[in-house]
């Protein structure tokens, strides 16, 4: 099987006023597709750094990194909004939502960069708010309305709107209650169930446990590839609690 | 992004951001309506000027000579000179009426009616011009204005046309009324009024057995060239009144009212060039509003910028977003501008008419009555607003779009 995610030997340096700072040093990480993993790794590892590779937001100083079978070296600044529009979903601590949105619209957002009409925009988005449970009438709330786990899953259900393969989630639950935290891992597990490639980066050994494989990050070095294992439940479905009238437990993912 | 989206999206900004958005209109307006308000103006002034010297004023020629003209020559001169459409001759003539206590001071205007028409001098508002038949055979006929009627029977609102009035020692028939209210000129129990007959009429009954014409006028046709034609006109006035060439230059003078225009509209041009250079510094300050709001919108977006690059904006799919916003603003600007301007421009009309600054311009229709002031607003004007109001719009806004679209989006993710 081809991994999704494919890096050999990526180094990243940056250049500044106080020098250069070698963040990344030699990364070789695959991905197969369907696999859940998680990088974890402390504050100022490179974790984000890589994180930022992985979305194509960034290019590294040297190596090769294969999305999806494309060489991301190969692609044009175009052309990589293309592939972040098409084959990636980002999940972002801070959620990023645009305030001045309703929640429909945020979710609706990533396809105004794709040719999708305003009425399949809209079906999907509805669709996909769907998938993370989110009361319907929420809908037209504006974002700065809803409670933390709300608006993550808000954030998921645009980071789901594209139907992109990949999710890559960064620190997802940094912002949210233990709770709410693991509403939003549980919804990552049913994302997993329905084939999609989950990458998450967190600090939290706890949130990474929840994840097929880990790979720990240590000042820019690949430290660790934990070995494969079966993946573990944390949450009984039955206990968790409802959001909005709806139990995220009988969400449709 | 289709352009339905980014116009959705700039309008969701800018209301997002209402108090501001605002300023920066107004901005575009003061700009957008001092440029219309300027530029109707002025040519309405030019119009009112135009108007003002009469009709086809720019094909007219005015000959005088100091050799006595009579009919017959410039009946001579026409056939010498089929460049003008029409010359026709005008006569002068003076009586007074006595009314009672009243003295009434006549000016008599002689002419046909192709003088009226060619000059504009006459505007009928009752009635009708002399006929052929009444100019060829001296009929007593004649055209009154409005302080004509007034004068002569006491109220200026009355139908004069088909009544009789004494002029000198005959009765004429009134046959038309010009429209206009003349300033008449009054001095104890004096009034000054103007009237108008047919040269034959006027020669035959006022000129006191001197029957040469005091004024002459020429209408060139349509494309001949004026300047050239006042030269050739000189000589052939010396040809038909058998003035020698070495004494052309003191005796026949040739005058175009197209040298007047002309110099009226070079002296308009520069006014207008003064005044857009005026209206267009506001704009130039309304263009950088723009700027400033953009590049602050900017920065205060950056995050938004990065989202949406990370959701797969591309990096024109920004440059649109933020050009659209400030096209926006500037479109929004330029309409509410045109509509102040022109209301602006007529309220500055009404107050020149009222307070009587056209008169001290000298903006008077021959006979003394006060042009009315129109603001001259066309739809290539209003146009060119929207038009110039759209590209301030681009070009103050394309800095900022462009500023935004090279952000990096790891560092605007990274922004707080």
């Amino acid at each position: 099987m081809r991994p999704v995610i494919d890096m050999k030997g990526i180094h990243r340096i940056f250049e500044s006023e106080a020098g250069l700072a070698h963040v990344l040093h030699n990364i070789d990480f695959t991905v197969d597709p369907g696999e859940f993993v998680a990088i974890i790794g402390p504050s100022g590892s490179g974790k984000s750094t890589l994180m930022n590779i992985l979305g194509c937001l960034d290019t590294p100083t040297s190596g090769t990194y294969h999305l999806c079978g494309l060489n991301v070296s190969d692609l044009t600044d175009d052309e990589l909004a293309e592939v972040r529009a098409l084959q990636i979903g980002f999940v972002f601590q801070s959620f990023n939502l645009l305030p001045r949105m309703s929640v429909l619209e945020n979710v609706m957002l990533p396809l105004a960069y794709t040719d999708c009409p305003r009425t399949e925009r809209e079906r999907r988005a509805v669709s996909a708010l769907y998938s993370v449970a989110l009361a319907v009438d929420h809908y037209d709330h504006r974002v700065n309305e809803l409670s933390g786990g709300q608006m993550q899953r808000v954030a998921i259900a645009r980071a789901l709107v594209n139907d992109p393969p990949i999710i890559l989630a960064d620190e997802p639950t940094g912002n949210l209650d233990s709770h709410t935290g693991a509403m939003v891992m549980q919804t990552f597990h049913r994302l997993q169930e329905a084939g999609k490639t989950i990458v998450l980066i967190t600090h939290d050994a706890g949130v990474a446990a929840e994840a097929d494989r880990t790979v720990t990050i240590r000042d820019g070095r690949l430290y660790r590839n934990a070995p494969r294992s079966p993946r573990r439940r944390t949450l009984d479905p039955d206990r968790v609690p409802s959001i909005g009238g709806l139990r995220t437990g009988g969400a449709a993912l | 992004m289709s352009f339905r989206d980014l116009i959705r999206e700039a309008l969701r900004s800018l209301e997002s951001n209402r108090g501001r958005s605002l300023l920066t209109i107004l901005g575009i307006v003061i700009g957008i309506s001092a440029v219309i308000a300027m530029t109707s103006l002025i040519g309405g002034i030019r119009n009112s000027l135009v108007e003002s010297l009469g009709l086809n004023a720019a094909r007219a020629v005015q000959i005088s000579c100091a050799y006595q003209m009579k009919p017959d020559d410039v009946d001579d001169l026409a056939r010498l000179m089929p460049e003008y459409e029409a010359i026709e001759g005008s006569a002068f003539g003076y009586t007074q009426i006595k009314n009672g206590q009243q003295t009434i001071d006549v000016s008599i205007t002689g002419a046909n009616s192709t003088f009226f028409q060619m000059t504009g001098a006459l505007r009928l508002a009752e009635g009708r011009l002399f006929t052929t038949q009444e100019e060829s055979s001296a009929s007593r006929v004649v055209v009154l204005d409005r302080s004509g009627v007034k004068a002569l029977f006491g109220r200026e609102d009355i139908t004069a046309v088909g009544k009789t009035v004494r002029i000198g020692s005959s009765d004429y028939l009134v046959v038309g009324v010009d429209e206009r209210m003349p300033n008449t000129g009054s001095g104890g129990n004096s009034t000054y009024i103007t009237v108008y007959m047919p040269l034959e009429t006027v020669l035959k009954d006022f000129s006191g057995g001197y029957a040469y014409l005091t004024q002459v006028v020429g209408i060139a046709r349509e494309g001949v060239d004026v300047d050239a034609l006042m030269e050739t006109t000189k000589k052939q006035v010396a040809k038909v009144m058998s003035i020698p060439d070495d004494q052309i230059d003191d005796n026949v003078y040739v005058y175009s009212m197209k040298s007047t225009i002309d110099s009226m509209t070079g002296f308009m041009n520069s006014f207008s060039l003064i005044m857009g250079a005026v209206a267009g510094i506001s704009l130039l300050v309304g263009g950088i509003g723009i700027m400033n709001m953009m590049l602050t919108n900017v920065t205060e977006r950056i995050r938004e910028i990065g989202v949406r690059r990370a959701l797969g904006a591309t990096r024109r799919d920004i440059t649109l977003q933020f050009l659209m916003e400030s096209a926006v603003v500037c479109v929004a600007g330029g309409i509410i501008g045109t509509v102040l301007g022109y209301l602006l421009s007529w309220g500055l009309a009404f107050a020149a008419s009222t307070f009587g600054l056209l008169s001290s311009m000298g903006m008077s229709t021959g006979d003394g009555t006060t042009s009315t002031l129109a603001p001259l607003v066309s739809v290539e004007a209003i146009a060119a607003a929207v038009g110039l109001s759209i590209g301030i719009g681009l070009l103050f806004g394309w800095y900022p779009a462009r500023r935004a679209a090279k952000l990096d989006p790891v560092e605007c993710l990274r922004s707080l």
